[in-house]
């Protein structure tokens, strides 16, 4: 297992429950009808001292990393005293260190950093912490736990966890059920995690076994061509799970287009066009499973707790936990009016 | 200045005349290289997932899957064999899917969005040519320009979000109502870009002055040859093709986003190069490009119908595009000694 | 100079053949230590092959090279070396992104622990070199590329001088030298040749050779025509004959009897082309049936002219009228639809199509006439195509032949049968004997003086004497830019047209 998924585990279990302390306090979830718009903020959402958060992601290029810096701004834009110095997002390593350091050398008060490479970025993250400026790591995890004061992400095991879980009940009963996985980039370390985590799910039902997995990029043309291959491969089975709605876009279209409807279609990451045909409950897609955006709004608000001084509203300690991971619901038809607000296009 | 060439009275030597030129069957001999390969593979294909891949369907799925990036290759095929190279088609693809796919252009329906994609590939190949022939930019760097510009753009058209597609007589087109004779439209349209590439690379003037123009510039403008207006046209083609292909992408993923057309410029040119189309000019062949796309579709096929994962997928393309150009090298090197 | 010792190189029947051409045809070379060796020869002689054959980046097909009493192989530009033996190109190869010092040291640079470059001890020997050079002003940690092209002689020099070096090959070290350099460049050879080092110079400049040469080898179709030549006492119009002339009798084809009729009116006429830097203006008309010929060494502008009048180079005065209608100034396109063929001097490099057949070389200039909307008959083409190298006795006969295939005289053909299918009426040759075996030039002749029979215009442009006064009817004589002399060809000999070329020989 990478050592970042057992980093994801041990602290799992600790910081789920807080996870679901702040969630209920930031209440971004299950309520809220737009990303960060009518929310109760983490902390005390009176005025306090001015805060200045540097934020650094990637490139926008995929809706999910769109909807991190759509969640951000909207939530810093709701606090006055918040300024909100955004990067240019880049996929290169070196531009991004770049783009810290001049983060750094402004005296930003707080930096949240989405790396594009967790790794890779460690040692800006170091290099801002000794400076005195206090990092929020966002989802992508640093090397080194110095590197940040407060890491919040995603569970991508616990994603593919859940995924299998839901996938199991629903075939517990059936004899010999087969099941097909595609995945998202295979370089990336997160698409093993949630593969892995799918796998153990379904080792607790000897019934079922995955017959394919195919891995896909992330897009909707990568989707929809390894999915018509899958679905050529495979001319019989009972769920699929995908990793991401945006290949699904893709994947759908590739299922649409073969003509098939004899499975369930679980998906990942929680795209508003997801949520939409899982409420319709005309296509095979019955699930999504939760990698939410909406992270980067409460890392925003864990910047500026930090900024002030502040704890967590709602928790018993004075300080901001060390480290949040959220947790990866699974919206179905049952739940989806709750989730759609949070769903990203 | 019209008057005829003192020549014309003697008889032209009508038996000799018919006789297959020697430099056809050359180019043929690659191809049958190419076929081998091919062979190989579907017997590799027939005998690991009999049920599976040797079937109508799979056909199809094949031919589909090799239509975008197939039509592609036939414009990037004209521009390799005139010397130069267009990095941008990938960008290029991209940029005319997500503009095809905006909100305002879907009003317009079907033809909107086949008007869109076809105009945006043509204005960016138009953008390229001009910079090349014209503005004296090396081929690399105008295109590497156009690539970058044009994939910005579609991140700003598309803010990231992928943009479905909401027109039904476009969705229609993808699926298998629309097959006609079971032949999918998506692979009708490429077999017939097919056809055009080859007649127009082989049996014009256009075609002949391309292949002049990568042989020897040089010796091609001396010859009397518009090089620099040759050169505009190639790349207005490979726009027009960019264009065709972003349409058929549209039709097979059923929306636009800027992340489509991901690294076809390198497929594009491994497919033409394998199919035995000189990277410095002076020759080329679409029977050999096509072949090239379809060996490189029956892999991932063949792989994906295995169940064996993208690393190896890669692996195994990179080690096809060494063995298909060492065999073409030892068959090179054959057929100019004979 | 002369040593009673071996002589330190000997290079005797040296052949080398590229495809279509024999380059070197048994050439013999004798370099002793510490002379200045000239070498000698027009463009396309084999000088160049020659040198890289002794500098090993060619492996000649026959013959022996005796080096210091043994005979050696060079395999490779590194075993020549380490003979050593240093060859300073033409085009300098410097790497213009490296210091000085990098460039002199690259390939041999002095390291510690074997990788780790002594960047000191390399600045110190390069600064050491360049005082030997006399040019202590070079700064060692300077890029090559910001150095003026003097310099970067000098550092070559010093390049080749950080080896243990005997023999150095200077391929027109002062081409790009003002004369004050050159004259620094010559007292280093002097120094060099006093230290026992020897010295191959090529030049085209005589009154160098007179200068610092010891002997003379002349080249020529690649032969060597004369070898070691006292360089100071055989007279300049012997040598200048030698490069020029003929080491082959050659039967040049009758000129019509009656000349071409003074009535008709001219097809071209050149009135006032000037390029700046290049050539003054020409004036110039030429008839239909006429072979004109302009003769000059390298550097008389009359390639230069010849591509002018073709419009692949611009004007900068004068026009160039077609039956009176003046063409539009560097445009090509506008030359050939006019009427006007041109066949290039570098043949391969400017004129063929080499991946491609005979028929296609022979139509590319006719395609729109074998096409309807761009729609090519390929039968049609085909066999016009083998018409017209059939009326140029082409050999082989066959038009789908690969064109690379062909001897150099056989695609001179090709090229011309280009211009017949066009239907051109203005023929401008470039050295059409450039790169073509000796035996084979005779046919050549006849057939330009066929076309010229058959209504077309010729312009032919020469740098070997007897040609065009063979071919010609009527002969500009140039001289660096200039037209010094015009006269029917009958009204001139080889001696005559040699004492206008080189009159007030050329200033270094």
């Amino acid at each position: 297992m990478p050592p970042t998924s057992r980093r994801g585990l041990l602290f799992g279990t600790a910081a789920v429950s807080a996870g679901a302390l702040l969630t209920a306090c930031t209440s971004n979830e299950p309520k809220n009808s737009a990303p960060a718009t009518d929310n109760v903020p983490a902390a005390a959402d009176k005025p306090g001292t001015p805060v200045t958060i540097g934020f650094a992601g990637p490139q926008a290029d995929h809706g999910w990393l769109n909807a991190i810096n759509e969640n951000a701004k909207a939530r810093a834009a709701k606090y006055a005293e918040v300024t909100l110095e955004i990067t240019e997002g880049s996929n290169d390593t070196a531009a991004q260190i770049g783009q810290i350091q001049t983060l750094i050398n402004k005296k930003v008060d707080v930096l949240v950093i989405l790396p594009a490479d967790g790794k890779a970025l460690t040692q800006v993250g170091l290099q801002a912490m000794k400076a005195g400026i206090p990092v929020i790591n966002l989802d992508r995890v640093f090397a080194s736990p110095q590197a940040y004061r407060c890491w919040i992400g995603g569970d991508n095991y616990g994603m593919g966890l859940n995924a299998g879980r839901y996938i199991g009940e629903q075939l517990k009963d059936k004899p010999n059920a087969k099941v097909v996985e595609l995945a998202g980039m295979d370089n990336l370390e997160l698409t093993k995690q949630r593969t892995q985590g799918f796998d153990d799910a379904l080792k607790n039902y000897p019934n079922i076994r995955k017959v394919a997995r195919q891995a896909a990029e992330f897009t909707v043309e990568s989707g929809q061509a390894k999915m018509a291959q899958l679905l050529q491969a495979q001319q019989q089975f009972d769920a699929l799970w995908n990793h991401d709605d945006d290949q699904g876009v893709g994947a759908l279209r590739a299922i649409q287009q073969a003509g098939r409807d004899d499975f369930l279609m679980v998906g990942g990451a929680g795209a508003k066009s997801a949520m939409d045909a899982i409420k319709a409950g005309n296509s095979v897609l019955k699930a999504t499973v939760l990698y939410p955006p909406t992270m980067a709004a409460s890392a925003i608000d864990l910047a500026r707790a930090l900024g002030q001084k502040k704890g967590v509203s709602g928790m018993s300690e004075l300080e901001i936990p060390a480290s949040i991971t959220l947790y990866s619901a699974v919206v179905t038809k049952e739940n989806v009016d709750d989730y759609l607000p949070t769903g990203f296009s | 200045m019209t008057q005829p060439a003192p020549v014309t009275t003697a008889e032209p030597p009508v038996g000799e005349a018919a006789g297959r030129p020697p430099l056809g069957l050359r180019a043929d001999v690659r191809n049958l290289s190419l076929l081998g390969v091919l062979a190989v593979l579907i017997a590799v294909g027939g005998i690991t997932r009999p049920d599976q891949f040797l079937d109508t369907s799979n056909l199809q799925l094949v031919l589909t899957q090799a239509s975008v990036i197939g039509v592609v290759t036939v414009g990037m095929t004209f521009v390799i064999t005139s010397g130069g190279i267009d990095l941008s088609v990938g960008a290029i693809v991209a940029l005319a899917s997500v503009w095809a796919t905006t909100v305002a252009t879907q009003e317009y329906g079907f033809a909107g969005i086949l008007f869109t994609a076809v105009v945006v590939g043509l204005g960016c190949g138009l953008v390229n040519g001009l910079l090349i022939a014209y503005g004296g930019m090396v081929p690399f760097i105008a295109t590497l320009a156009m690539l970058a510009s044009a994939r910005g753009l579609a991140l700003q058209i598309t803010d990231g979000k992928t943009q479905i597609v909401t027109v039904q007589s476009v969705l229609d087109l993808g699926v298998p109502d629309a097959y006609i004779l079971g032949i999918p439209p998506l692979v009708l349209v490429f077999a017939a870009v097919t056809v055009i590439g080859w007649l127009l690379l082989n049996r014009t003037t256009f075609g002949r002055r391309t292949v002049a123009v990568g042989g020897n510039a040089e010796a091609a403008r001396l010859a009397g040859i518009d090089v620099r207006r040759q050169r505009l046209y190639l790349y207005l083609l490979s726009g027009l093709c960019c264009g065709i292909a972003a349409f058929l992408l549209i039709v097979l993923a059923g929306s636009g986003q800027n992340t489509n057309g991901n690294l076809y410029e390198l497929d594009a040119i491994a497919a033409a190069i394998i199919g035995g189309t000189l990277l410095s000019g002076g020759r080329g062949t679409i029977v050999g490009s096509v072949l090239g796309v379809l060996v490189f579709t029956t892999i991932t096929n063949i792989f994906a119908l295995n169940n064996l994962q993208s690393d190896v997928q890669q692996i195994a393309k990179g080690a096809i595009i060494v063995a298909a150009v060492l065999v073409q090298r030892r068959t090179a090197r054959g057929a100019a000694e004979a | 100079m002369a040593t009673p010792e071996p002589p330190l190189l000997t290079m005797s029947g040296i052949t080398k053949s590229f495809p279509g051409v024999r380059a070197l045809d048994g050439v013999d070379l004798e370099v002793r230590a510490g002379e200045v060796h000239c070498l000698l020869g027009q463009n396309g002689a084999g000088k160049s092959t020659l040198i890289k054959v002794l500098a090993g980046a060619h492996q000649p097909d026959d013959g022996t090279i005796t080096w210091r009493g043994e005979q050696v192989t060079l395999t490779s530009p590194v075993a020549a070396m380490r003979l050593g033996i240093a060859t300073i190109y033409q085009e300098l190869d410097l790497v213009a992104g490296l210091s000085v010092a990098e460039n002199v040291f690259l390939g041999h640079e002095p390291t510690t622990a074997g990788f780790v470059v002594r960047r000191t001890s390399a600045r110190t020997a390069t600064a050491a070199l360049l005082r030997r050079l006399g040019h202590p002003e070079i700064d060692p940690a300077r890029a090559v590329g910001e150095l003026p092209a003097a310099q970067r002689q000098i550092v070559s020099m010093a390049r080749a001088l950080s080896h243990d070096v005997r023999l150095i090959v200077m391929d027109e070290p002062s081409a790009a030298l003002d004369p004050d350099e050159t004259a620094n460049l010559f007292r280093i050879v002097t120094d060099l040749t006093a230290d026992g080092v020897a010295v191959v110079h090529i030049s085209h400049r005589l009154e160098e050779i007179r200068r610092i040469g010891d002997r003379v080898t002349v080249l020529k179709d690649g032969r060597a025509v004369a070898g070691g030549l006292p360089a100071k006492d055989t007279p300049t119009r012997d040598i200048v004959a030698m490069m020029t002339g003929r080491n082959v009798e050659y039967v040049f084809p009758e000129r019509p009897s009656v000349p071409a009729a003074p009535t008709r009116p001219p097809v071209l006429r050149v009135e006032g082309l000037t390029r700046q830097g290049e050539f003054a203006p020409v004036d110039l008309k030429l008839r239909p049936g006429e072979i004109v010929g302009l003769a000059g060494l390298v550097g008389s502008g009359r390639s230069e002219i010849l591509e002018t009048i073709y419009g692949a180079r611009r004007p900068t005065a004068g026009r160039v009228l077609v039956d009176g209608r003046p063409l539009r100034p560097g445009s090509v396109r506008a030359a050939v639809r006019a009427g006007l063929g041109l066949a290039p001097e570098e043949r391969k490099a400017q004129g063929l199509l080499l991946l491609e057949s005979v028929t296609r070389n022979v139509s590319v200039s006719s395609l729109s006439r074998f096409s309807r909307g761009g729609w090519l008959d390929r039968t049609a083409e085909r066999a016009a195509a083998r018409t017209a190298t059939r009326e140029l006795s082409l050999r082989p006969d066959n038009p789908d032949a690969r064109i690379r295939t062909l001897s150099g005289g056989n695609q001179q053909k090709a090229v011309l049968a280009r211009w017949l299918l066009r239907g051109c009426r203005v023929l401008l040759l470039d050295e059409p004997t450039r790169g073509v075996d000796v035996g084979a030039r005779a046919e050549l002749y006849a057939v330009i003086r066929r076309l010229a029979d058959d209504g077309l215009a010729v312009l032919l442009v020469s740098s070997e004497v007897p040609e065009v006064l063979g071919l010609a009817d009527r002969v500009l004589v140039l001289r660096e830019g200039h037209v010094v002399h015009t006269a029917p060809a009958r009204e001139l000999d080889e001696h005559r047209v040699l004492d206008l070329v080189m009159e007030g020989s050329p200033t270094p």
